[in-house]
C-alpha cells in the first residue's frame, strides 16, 4: 500500500488520543508493601496470592536493575512516579452496551467490537488495570473452554491458578517478573480441555489511558492434551510527555500433544517502557509458537521463551521489530531443549530508521541429555539511514553432541537493485521502499490473522513515509 | 597511572558482559585473589626462521617498548593485569619497513615452569611481507601474554599464534591495529593448557584494511578453551572475516564469542563471522556467541553464523565404504574439519608445519 494511502487510513500514531480520566479507584504514585496488600485486598484475593505478591515485592526491591541491555534508558524509569492500580469501570461486562461510554468509544475506535463479530472466538478488553469487557462464544463455553480475565480466573478457578501460577515464570526470575507478580492486575486466564480445538483466535486488547500509568497484566494459558488455541493480543496507549510502564508476565503450559500460538502486535506509544517476560513450557509432542511484532514503545525488552520439556516438542518464534526515532527494540527469543528429539526455529527481522536501534538478543541451549535436537536461528536486519543502528547478540550453548544447530544473521541496507526494479515499473521511491519493507516482514505477517496483517502493513507503510530525501 | 594502579582501581568484571560469562576473571587470575598481582618470571624468547638458511635481517626482538605504545582496543582488566604482572618483561618485535621473508619467522615463547608474563609489542613497518609463527610452550602453571601494536600500511602479514603449554592457565590478550591497505591473516591454533582465556581485538581504523581471523581449536580431557574475538570497523572500505573451528572431546568445553562492531562512518564495510563446533563426546560442550553491532547503514554486508553438530554420519559412511575403519574415518574427518581453517592461515610451508604440529595433538586426543 502506498504511504499516502496508509496515512489516510491510519493517521499518525492513530492510537495516541486519550480520554478524560474517570477512575473509580486510583492509587497514589509509588510502590510499597502496603500498596501490594491493598491491590490484593481490593480484589479480595486468597491469602496465598497475597503472600506471593508480598514476597515478590521484596524480591523486586532487593534485586538490582539489569546490568545489560540499554541501561541508560532503564535508569530513567522512576518507580516512584508510576500509578500501580487504577480502576476505571465498575467491573467486567459481557455486553459492550454496559461498558462506560467513553471506554466503549475508545475500543470502538480501535475496532475491537467489529473484529469480535467478524473473526474472533472471544475477547477481553483491558483498560488501565482491569478488564472492562469480556466475552466468549457459547459453543466454546459448552465444550468446557475457560476464557476469563485473570482476576475472574483466580476467583472462579483458584485451584487451577494456584497450581500453575508462577510455575513457568517464577517471581525470582528477573526484576520485572517480580514487579509484575507483586502488582499484577488483569490479563487473561485460559484453559482448553483435552482434545478441544479452538478454531478461531481469541483476543485480548490492552489499553493504557492515564498518564504515568503502570499496566501489569498477567496471562496464564493452559492447553490440555491434544488441544489447540490461538491467542492474539494488541496494545496501544496515548502519547504523553511523561513515561508509562508496561510490565507483563505470560505463562503458557502446553500439555502433551497440544498447540498454543500466541500472537502479539505491540504498538505502544513511544512514552511507554515495555518490559515483558513471556515463557511457555511444552510437554511431550506439544508445540508453542510466539508470533511477536514490536512497532511501538520507547524501550522494549522482550524475549519470548520456550522450555522444550517433553520429547518431540517443538517451538517457533517469529518476530519483527521496527525501531524509529528515540526507540530501542531489544527483542529476541530463548529456547531451552531439555528433552530428546525436540526442534525449534527462530526467525527475527528488524528495521531501524531515524536513529532507532534494533537489537536481537537470543539464547538457545541444548542440555546434555537431549538427544537428536535440531534448531535453526535466522536474524535479518535492515538499517535505513545513517543515524540508525542494529545489533545482534545470539548465544548458543550446546552440551549434547547429537544436536544440530544453525544460526545465521545479516545486517544490510535496502538493495539499490530492488529499489531500481520497482521504480522502473512506475512506483515512486517511497512506495517502493514501503513495498520492500512489507516484503521483508512478510514471513511474520503471513502468520497473523489477516486483519492484523493488513493493519500491520498499513502501520509499516506509514512509518516508511518520509524515508526518502 | 601505572598498570598496577589501573588494575587495582577497576571493579571485578561483571558476568553480564559476555567476555566473562563462561570464564569469570576469578577463574583466570593466577591465585583467585583478585587484588593480588603476583610476581612472575620472564619467558625465554627465541627468534628464528623456519628455513635455517635464511638470515634474520630487518626483523628483531628488542627489550622494552620501541616508539610509542599502541594499545588500540583492549579490556582494561586483562591488559593492565598482564602489564603489571610482566614488570620488565616487555619486548618489541620490530620489522623494518619493506621487510620481506620467504620462509616463516618463528618466535618461541618458552614459559618455563613457574608463573610467567610478557608484554610483546608488535611494530610492523610499512610494506612488509612475511609470516610469523608465535609458539607459546612450557610448563608454567600460569602464563599471561599481551600482544599489542600496529601492522604497518600496505603490509601483508600472516600472523599465527599457537598455544600449547603443557598445562595450567593461559591468558592471552591481543590488541592490534591494522594499517591502511594492510592485509592480515590472524590465525590461532589452540590445543594446550588446561584453561585458556583469549581476548583478541583488532582495530580496522584505516581505510582499506583487510583482515582474516582464523581459529583451529582442539580441546580434550577437561580443557576449557575460551576465545573472544572483537573486530572494530572504524574506517571506510574495510573487510574482515572470522572463521573459527572448534573440535571438542572428552569433558572439555570450548567457548567462542565474537563481536563485529561497525562504527558510524565505516561506509563500505564488509564483515562476517562464522563459528563451527564439532562435538566429539557426550560430555563435551561448545558455546558460541557471535555478536554484531552495526551503526552504519551503507555497508556491503555484515553477517554471522554458527553451526554445531556431531561428526557427519554420511561422511563417516562414505569413508568406511572406502575401507577406513571407524576410528580412522573419524580421525580423518576431525583433521579435515580443523584443517579447513589451518589451510587458510598462510603459505604451503606454514600449512605443512601446522598440520604436522596438529597431527601430534590429534594423536593425544585419541590416547
Amino acid at each position: 500500500m502506498a504511504a499516502k494511502e496508509a496515512r489516510d487510513a491510519v493517521g499518525e500514531y492513530k492510537a495516541g488520543w486519550h480520554d478524560p480520566e474517570n477512575a473509580t479507584i486510583r492509587f497514589d504514585f509509588g510502590l510499597s508493601e502496603q500498596v501490594v496488600r491493598d491491590i490484593s485486598a481490593i480484589k479480595n484475593e486468597p491469602e496465598w496470592m497475597t503472600e506471593i505478591r508480598v514476597k515478590a515485592y521484596h524480591h523486586f526491591e532487593n534485586r538490582p536493575m539489569p546490568t545489560w541491555g540499554n541501561m541508560s534508558m532503564l535508569k530513567n524509569i522512576d518507580f516512584d512516579k508510576i500509578c500501580y492500580f487504577l480502576r476505571s469501570g465498575e467491573g467486567t461486562e459481557d455486553d459492550w452496551d454496559d461498558v462506560p461510554e467513553d471506554i466503549r468509544n475508545t475500543f470502538d475506535k480501535l475496532g475491537i467490537p467489529e473484529a469480535e463479530q467478524k473473526w474472533l472466538s472471544g475477547v477481553t478488553a483491558q483498560y488501565e488495570s482491569e478488564a472492562v469487557y469480556h466475552s466468549i462464544r457459547e459453543d466454546l463455553e459448552q465444550q468446557g473452554v475457560i476464557f476469563l480475565d485473570m482476576d475472574s480466573g483466580l476467583r472462579e478457578y483458584p485451584e487451577i491458578v494456584k497450581k500453575w501460577f508462577c510455575s513457568v515464570v517464577p517471581y525470582q526470575d528477573n526484576k520485572f517478573s517480580a514487579l509484575n507478580t507483586a502488582v499484577w492486575s488483569g490479563g487473561s486466564f485460559i484453559y482448553v480441555p483435552k482434545g478441544v480445538h479452538v478454531e478461531m483466535p481469541v483476543q485480548a486488547y490492552f489499553r493504557i489511558n492515564a498518564k504515568n500509568m503502570g499496566q501489569f497484566e498477567r496471562t496464564l494459558i493452559i492447553a490440555d492434551e491434544g488441544s489447540s488455541i490461538h491467542y492474539v493480543e494488541g496494545c496501544t496507549a496515548p502519547t504523553y510527555s511523561t513515561d508509562s510502564l508496561h510490565s507483563a508476565v505470560v505463562e503458557l503450559i502446553a500439555l502433551p500433544g497440544s498447540h498454543i500460538r500466541y500472537s502479539t502486535v505491540q504498538n505502544w506509544s513511544t512514552n511507554v517502557y515495555n518490559l515483558v517476560t513471556k515463557r511457555g513450557i511444552a510437554h511431550k509432542n506439544a508445540k508453542i509458537e510466539w508470533v511477536d511484532g514490536n512497532i511501538g514503545s520507547r524501550l522494549t525488552m522482550k524475549y519470548p521463551a520456550v522450555i522444550l520439556k517433553g520429547e518431540g516438542s517443538h517451538a517457533e518464534v517469529i518476530s519483527v521489530a521496527y525501531s524509529g526515532k528515540g526507540q530501542h527494540q531489544d527483542a529476541g527469543a530463548k529456547i531451552h531443549h531439555l528433552a530428546s528429539n525436540t526442534t525449534s526455529k527462530i526467525l527475527s527481522k528488524s528495521i531501524s530508521k531515524d536513529g532507532g536501534r534494533g537489537s536481537y538478543r537470543g539464547l538457545v541451549s541444548v542440555s546434555p541429555k537431549a538427544e537428536n535436537c535440531k534448531l535453526n536461528v535466522v536474524c535479518d536486519a535492515l538499517i535505513l539511514d545513517e543515524n540508525s543502528r542494529s545489533d545482534t547478540y545470539p548465544t548458543m550453548e550446546v552440551a549434547n553432541p547429537t544436536a544440530r544447530c544453525e544460526h545465521e544473521a545479516s545486517v544490510s541496507k535496502v538493495s539499490d537493485e530492488q529499489l531500481f526494479y520497482l521504480m522502473s515499473r512506475g512506483h515512486a521511491e517511497e512506495e517502493a521502499l514501503a513495498m520492500i519493507v512489507n516484503g521483508f516482514f512478510e514471513p511474520f505477517t503471513r502468520e497473523l490473522p489477516m486483519e492484523y496483517a493488513v493493519e500491520l502493513n498499513k502501520l509499516m507503510a506509514l512509518e516508511m513515509e518520509g524515508s526518502i530525501g | 597511572m601505572d598498570a598496577a594502579s589501573l588494575y587495582k582501581s577497576l571493579d571485578e568484571p561483571d558476568k553480564a558482559d559476555h567476555l566473562w560469562r563462561y570464564t569469570p576473571w576469578k577463574r583466570v587470575h593466577p591465585s583467585g585473589d583478585l587484588s593480588e598481582i603476583p610476581s612472575t618470571a620472564a619467558p625465554k624468547l627465541t627468534l628464528s626462521c623456519l628455513d635455517e638458511n635464511v638470515a634474520l635481517i630487518g626483523i628483531s626482538i628488542e627489550e622494552g617498548i620501541v616508539g610509542a605504545e599502541v594499545l588500540p582496543e583492549s579490556d582494561e582488566v586483562t591488559s593492565s593485569f598482564i602489564r603489571a604482572a610482566a614488570g620488565d618483561s616487555v619486548y618489541t618485535l620490530r620489522a623494518e619497513n619493506n621487510f620481506v621473508a620467504s620462509s616463516p619467522i618463528v618466535l618461541d615463547i618458552d614459559t618455563g615452569d613457574s608463573p610467567c608474563a610478557i608484554h610483546l609489542a608488535l611494530d610492523i613497518g610499512r610494506h612488509c611481507e612475511f609470516e610469523l609463527i608465535t609458539q607459546i610452550s612450557g610448563a608454567a602453571p600460569w602464563t599471561g601474554v599481551l600482544r599489542s601494536g600496529r601492522i604497518g600500511d600496505g603490509s601483508i602479514l600472516n600472523d599465527v599464534v599457537i598455544g600449547h603449554t603443557d598445562s595450567g592457565t593461559l591468558l592471552r590478550v591481543d590488541s592490534i591495529a591494522i594499517g591502511r591497505d594492510a592485509q592480515v591473516k590472524a590465525g590461532t591454533v589452540s590445543s594446550g593448557s588446561e584453561r585458556t582465556k583469549a581476548d583478541l581485538r583488532y582495530k580496522m581504523g584505516e581505510t582499506g584494511g583487510h583482515l582474516n581471523v582464523l581459529g583451529s581449536i582442539l580441546s580434550a580431557s577437561k580443557m576449557h578453551l575460551d576465545h573472544h574475538v572483537e573486530i572494530h570497523h572504524d574506517a571506510p572500505e574495510t573487510f574482515s572475516r572470522l572463521d573459527w573451528h572448534s573440535a571438542c572431546g572428552g569433558n572439555s568445553r570450548t567457548v567462542g564469542t565474537g563481536m563485529l562492531r561497525v562504527a558510524k562512518g565505516a561506509r563500505g564495510a564488509d564483515a562476517g563471522q562464522l563459528f563451527h563446533n564439532l562435538l566429539l563426546s557426550e560430555k563435551a560442550e561448545a558455546d558460541s556467541i557471535p555478536e554484531l553491532e552495526v551503526s552504519e547503514h551503507d555497508v556491503v554486508g555484515c553477517g554471522h553464523g554458527t553451526a554445531n553438530g556431531p561428526v557427519d554420519d554420511d561422511q563417516m559412511f562414505y569413508l568406511e565404504s572406502r575401507g577406513y575403519d571407524t576410528s580412522e574415518a573419524r580421525d580423518a574427518l576431525i583433521a579435515a574439519f580443523l584443517n579447513s581453517t589451518l589451510i587458510e592461515m598462510g603459505s604451503d610451508t606454514l600449512h605443512h608445519w601446522l598440520t604436522e604440529h596438529l597431527q601430534d595433538e590429534l594423536n593425544d586426543l585419541k590416547s
